[in-house]
């Protein structure tokens, strides 16, 4: 299982004296192998939200839930994909995505077993000798991704993960993505700040407003991609030209501004 | 190098620009070469001397960084320990090492140990601060990333912690190596019976330039040749990040 529960969350940073508050009244569910894409702009606490549930950090007031269970410490079953990759630089492919499951205590011969069918899966297998720094950046976001999901995690935590990619690296990734989140679903909670990432690859979309950080609106998109048969289409930009992508698209946009005109005003 | 030695052969005994008592010819130094190997100064011959101030270095160097490298990581890694040691730290640190070596001959008379503890004391300082400071700076999502991989205390200390601090550390042994030969020669200049900084002061003393260079260039080739020995042992460790320094990254 993995039920993500934000239970009127409130996070405060700073000195009680100049508080900032970060996160304010945040309610939101996740269901078990859902695909949920927060957006918002940078600043409104969508970060903080990932980190909360990864353990990094704790909430000042409410509770933040996994499997109706506080979240005292970061765990491998929440496991988290990072923006600028965090992998080990001293580790080959393989042993970065190793060490997880060593951690675990798996057995030598189920480790390699996971760790091969992982490699293969997410095209890394001439690579698994290689150190991190002699892969290309999308190549290095791929082992990322490979080390989480190796661990089988109830949760996927995704901070922004195509963020320090290149635009066509990152289109690549989406379709992979979708591709990995469809044959083997998990529950994900995927942060980014571009509003076609999220549309494409989420099951409902948060968007979120800054100053306090709080939920303004949450689109299903599951319904009408299944409605209008999205994921007949194997390119990303053959469904970004759906005019349903386009619609929904158009509405996250206006919402977000509506929002950036209310802070500046 | 060889227009170094010609201008150097220029200088002195070809055209006397430079009289021989204030800088050696270059015949003057190899004669006082094959002196101080052959017949022996100073209580010995070079190769004693060399020997001695190698051994002296080494046991000093080896004592300063197996304390003082855990004593880094530990300060690095524990807010505790950190703030326990580091205000001892501060208060000791800014002496000069050298300013030790009246209590250590004090203490400990003009043999070995004195200059193994002044050597400690002045390769510890570099081997803890880089130590230190290579736990402090590694990044948070390193950490976090062993974190959410539910890595095992040892396991971190061995396989992230010391590996992300590595660079560091290593920067630090290079220069509590440097910091051993100086304090060492220092050492051997104000106290010793044999070694290279006694070969420098009895030559200052019998007014011997050739013989003076010759020390001097015996210390250089000496430091030189540790440290290489050191880059290399660095090279093999840290391969990945050699690698990762040759490709920009």
């Amino acid at each position: 299982m993995g039920v993500i529960r934000f239970d009127n969350v409130g996070r405060i940073f700073g000195a009680k004296s100049n508080p900032f508050v970060a996160l304010k009244d945040i309610e939101l569910q996740v269901d078990d192998k859902e695909f949920v894409a927060i957006v918002g702009p940078s600043g409104c606490g969508k970060t903080t939200c990932l980190r909360l549930v990864a353990g990094f950090d704790f909430p000042s007031s409410g509770s933040v839930l996994v499997d109706d269970q506080p979240i005292r410490r970061p765990g491998p079953e929440r496991a988290v994909v990072f923006q600028q990759f965090a992998l080990f630089p001293w580790k080959t492919v393989r042993q970065n995505i190793d060490l997880g499951l060593r951690n675990q205590k798996v057995a030598k011969s189920e480790r390699d077993e996971r760790t091969d069918s992982i490699l293969q899966l997410m095209n890394l297998a001439t690579y698994a000798d290689h150190f991190p720094h002699q892969l290309s950046g999308g190549m290095q976001q791929r082992v990322a991704i490979a080390r989480a999901y190796v661990l089988d995690p109830d949760v996927l935590l995704m901070d922004e993960p195509f963020g320090a990619l290149d635009a066509q690296t990152r289109v690549v990734m989406q379709e992979e993505l979708v591709r990995l989140a469809r044959r083997n679903p998990r529950t994900v909670l995927f942060i980014t700040h571009a509003v076609e990432e999220a549309v494409y690859l989420a099951d409902r979309v948060v968007i979120m407003t800054r100053a306090p950080g709080c939920i303004k609106e949450i689109l299903d998109v599951r319904s009408i991609r299944e409605s209008e048969n999205w994921d007949s289409h194997e390119k990303i930009e053959d469904v970004m030209d759906l005019e349903s992508f386009v619609h929904l698209r158009t509405h996250i946009w206006r919402s977000l501004r509506e929002e950036k005109a209310a802070a500046t005003a | 190098m060889i227009v170094l030695i010609m201008l150097w052969f220029l200088a002195t005994s070809a055209t006397g620009m430079i009289p021989e008592g204030r800088f050696p010819s270059p015949q003057a130094t190899i004669a006082a070469l094959s002196h101080v190997q052959f017949r022996g100064y100073a209580g010995g011959v070079l190769t004693e001397h060399v020997l001695n101030s190698l051994r002296l270095v080494l046991m000093g160097f080896v004592v300063a960084i197996a304390t003082g490298v855990p004593l880094g990581l530990l300060m690095g890694w524990n807010r505790t320990a950190e703030a326990l040691i580091n205000p001892i730290f501060l208060i000791v640190r800014p002496i000069p090492p050298l300013a030790w070596i009246p209590l250590a001959i004090l203490w400990l008379g003009l043999g070995d140990a004195a200059k193994i503890m002044v050597i400690w004391f002045a390769a510890f300082v570099p081997s803890v601060i880089n130590s230190y400071a290579g736990v402090r700076n590694i990044e948070k999502p390193t950490l976090e990333a062993a974190a959410m991989l539910g890595t095992p205390r040892w396991r971190f200390i061995r396989e992230v912690m010391l590996p992300a601090a590595s660079p560091m550390i290593f920067t630090g042994l290079r220069l509590s190596l440097q910091a051993s030969w100086t304090t060492l020669v220092a050492a051997e200049l104000v106290g010793a019976f044999y070694g290279l900084g006694r070969v420098l002061n009895v030559a200052q003393q019998d007014l011997y330039p050739g013989m003076i260079l010759v020390g001097m260039i015996a210390v250089a080739i000496l430091g030189w040749a540790t440290t290489k020995a050191l880059g290399i042992f660095e090279a093999r460790a840290l391969n990945w990040n050699q690698a990762a320094v040759l490709a920009g990254k």
